[in-house]
């Protein structure tokens, strides 16, 4: 979305000193933001259900199996898959199950940048603590990060179920053989892509929920 | 806050466009006066390190990196208490019933700090904090589900967005902020009625240092029956009169 406001107030910046223009327009901003951010979620969430229920179904499986989850991304990303392995381990309701987020340790982080390079901080991790029952999900809004996509060929060639969530048209993330199930955002604002990973996230989360509690009642 | 709030009512019902914008233009403030943001989260530190990270690394090219913090820790007041500064801000991301975040949100008075509460579910009363910044989900199936499908994370990214369109108005920038005193008015803030204090030391039987958002201050607490450092007191002519609860 265009930023009205650029070109809102061509007279001397300096001079001004009336905040109320500013202020009508910053709110109305902020309301514009609110309903691209809504809509965004809404028409992305109906377009990828099919996706979502696919991806929410092997994990599921996996979850049966004993299987674990791993979640990573870069800067804001990377608090998003923190926000991710905190809903499936800590959940508002249903059952807790196992999820890490790869971002989280510092000391390890630093380890791996320093000796091995950043483009392997996730997969060494993968490496030393995944297997074959295992889940990947990785979040990036370009679906381009160098780190992500050597953990999902990690991820593959270990045999864990990989998930992809990525933006504008999903990258090298969307072409990736090693990415199972790619879920995108198709927006080109970095922000509204992050809140929309985070509502495909939610939705992966109360799929997953809702598919084992039909299967306990199942039984 | 009011007469911001005045500027942007127009007859229309408020909604969250209002107060994020007075928010956004206060925080630009304490930007260009040399402020700091802290972040806290302390139910759930990734969105104080998603928020910091936003400010100190844009993620538009050409937009300034910015002053912001996260602060993990158990009890952060603790913490903040060291290293806030009058002129910083606090930003929270947390429930409205947080002990922990409304500890730091009460004594931030007495540190100078301007205050930013951000959250879903239930809301903490209206004047814990300069500015609150809500999710209205009085629709959801259940009170709190904005904190993880993004609808909260949407508010501090629209802060952001906005704090930097201030920063295409440096004539805003300088005015004063409008929760200190600066028109000659009288403002519950300032006056003498009853300044907010943290007690830091103690310096004799009746003397103590004082924690105010000027600075720190040697105050008299005769009339009062024991004061411990951490305690909030009002005060009144240089003399505690009284302890907060």
């Amino acid at each position: 979305m265009t930023e009205r406001t650029d070109f809102l107030y061509p007279f001397i910046e300096a001079d001004e000193r009336d905040a109320g223009a500013l202020l009508i327009d910053l709110a109305e901003s902020a309301r514009g933001k609110a309903a691209a951010s809504a809509e965004l979620r809404r028409v992305t969430l109906e377009q990828s259900a099919t996706a979502v229920g696919a991806a929410a179904a092997a994990m599921t499986d996996r979850f049966a199996r004993g299987g674990r989850l791993f979640v990573f991304g870069n800067g804001g990303s990377s608090t998003d898959a923190a926000s991710l392995a905190a809903l499936f381990i800590e959940p508002p309701w249903g059952r807790p199950l196992p999820a890490r987020n790869l971002v989280g340790d510092s000391a390890v982080l630093t380890a791996l940048g320093n000796d091995v390079g950043f483009d392997l901080v996730f997969s060494r991790q993968l490496m030393a603590h995944a297997g074959s029952d295992d889940i990947a999900i990785g979040l990036s809004t370009s679906g381009n990060s160098r780190n992500l996509l050597n953990a999902f060929t990690e991820a593959a060639n270990r045999g864990m179920l990989t998930i992809g969530i990525a933006g504008y048209s999903g990258g090298e993330m969307a072409q990736s053989r090693h990415v199972k199930h790619c879920l995108m955002v198709n927006s080109d604002s970095v922000h509204r892509i992050q809140e929309t990973q985070a509502a495909l996230g939610f939705a992966l989360w109360r799929d997953v929920q809702a598919r084992m509690a039909n299967e306990e009642n199942g039984r | 806050m009011t007469a911001m709030a005045e500027d942007l009512r127009g007859g229309r019902d408020v909604d969250i466009g209002d107060p994020l914008a007075i928010a956004a233009l206060s925080l630009a403030r304490r930007f260009a006066g040399g402020g700091t943001l802290w972040c806290i989260a302390p139910e759930w530190p990734e969105h104080a390190r998603h928020v910091a990270v936003e400010f100190v690394h844009p993620v538009l090219v050409g937009k300034r990196a910015l002053p912001a913090v996260s602060v993990d820790a158990s009890d952060p007041a603790v913490v903040l208490r060291s290293l806030v500064r009058s002129g910083d801000v606090v930003l929270a991301v947390s429930s409205g019933d947080s002990s922990s975040t409304l500890a730091v949100m009460r004594r931030a008075e007495a540190w100078g700090a301007m205050t930013i509460w951000i959250g879903a579910g239930e809301p903490p009363t209206a004047r814990a904090a300069d500015h609150i910044l809500w999710v209205d989900d009085d629709d959801d199936e259940q009170k709190g589900l904005a904190v993880h499908d993004g609808r909260m994370v949407l508010l501090y990214h629209v802060l952001w967005e906005l704090t930097h369109v201030c920063f295409e108005h440096p004539g805003l920038l300088a005015a004063t902020d409008e929760a200190e005193c600066g028109d000659g008015e009288v403002c519950i803030t300032c006056s003498d009625e009853g300044r907010l204090g943290e007690v830091i030391a103690t310096n004799g039987p009746s003397s103590f240092s004082v924690r105010t958002a000027r600075g720190v201050e040697m105050i008299d607490t005769m009339i009062l029956d024991a004061v411990a450092p951490g305690d909030l007191v009002l005060i009144h002519a240089g003399v505690a009169i009284a302890v907060l609860p």
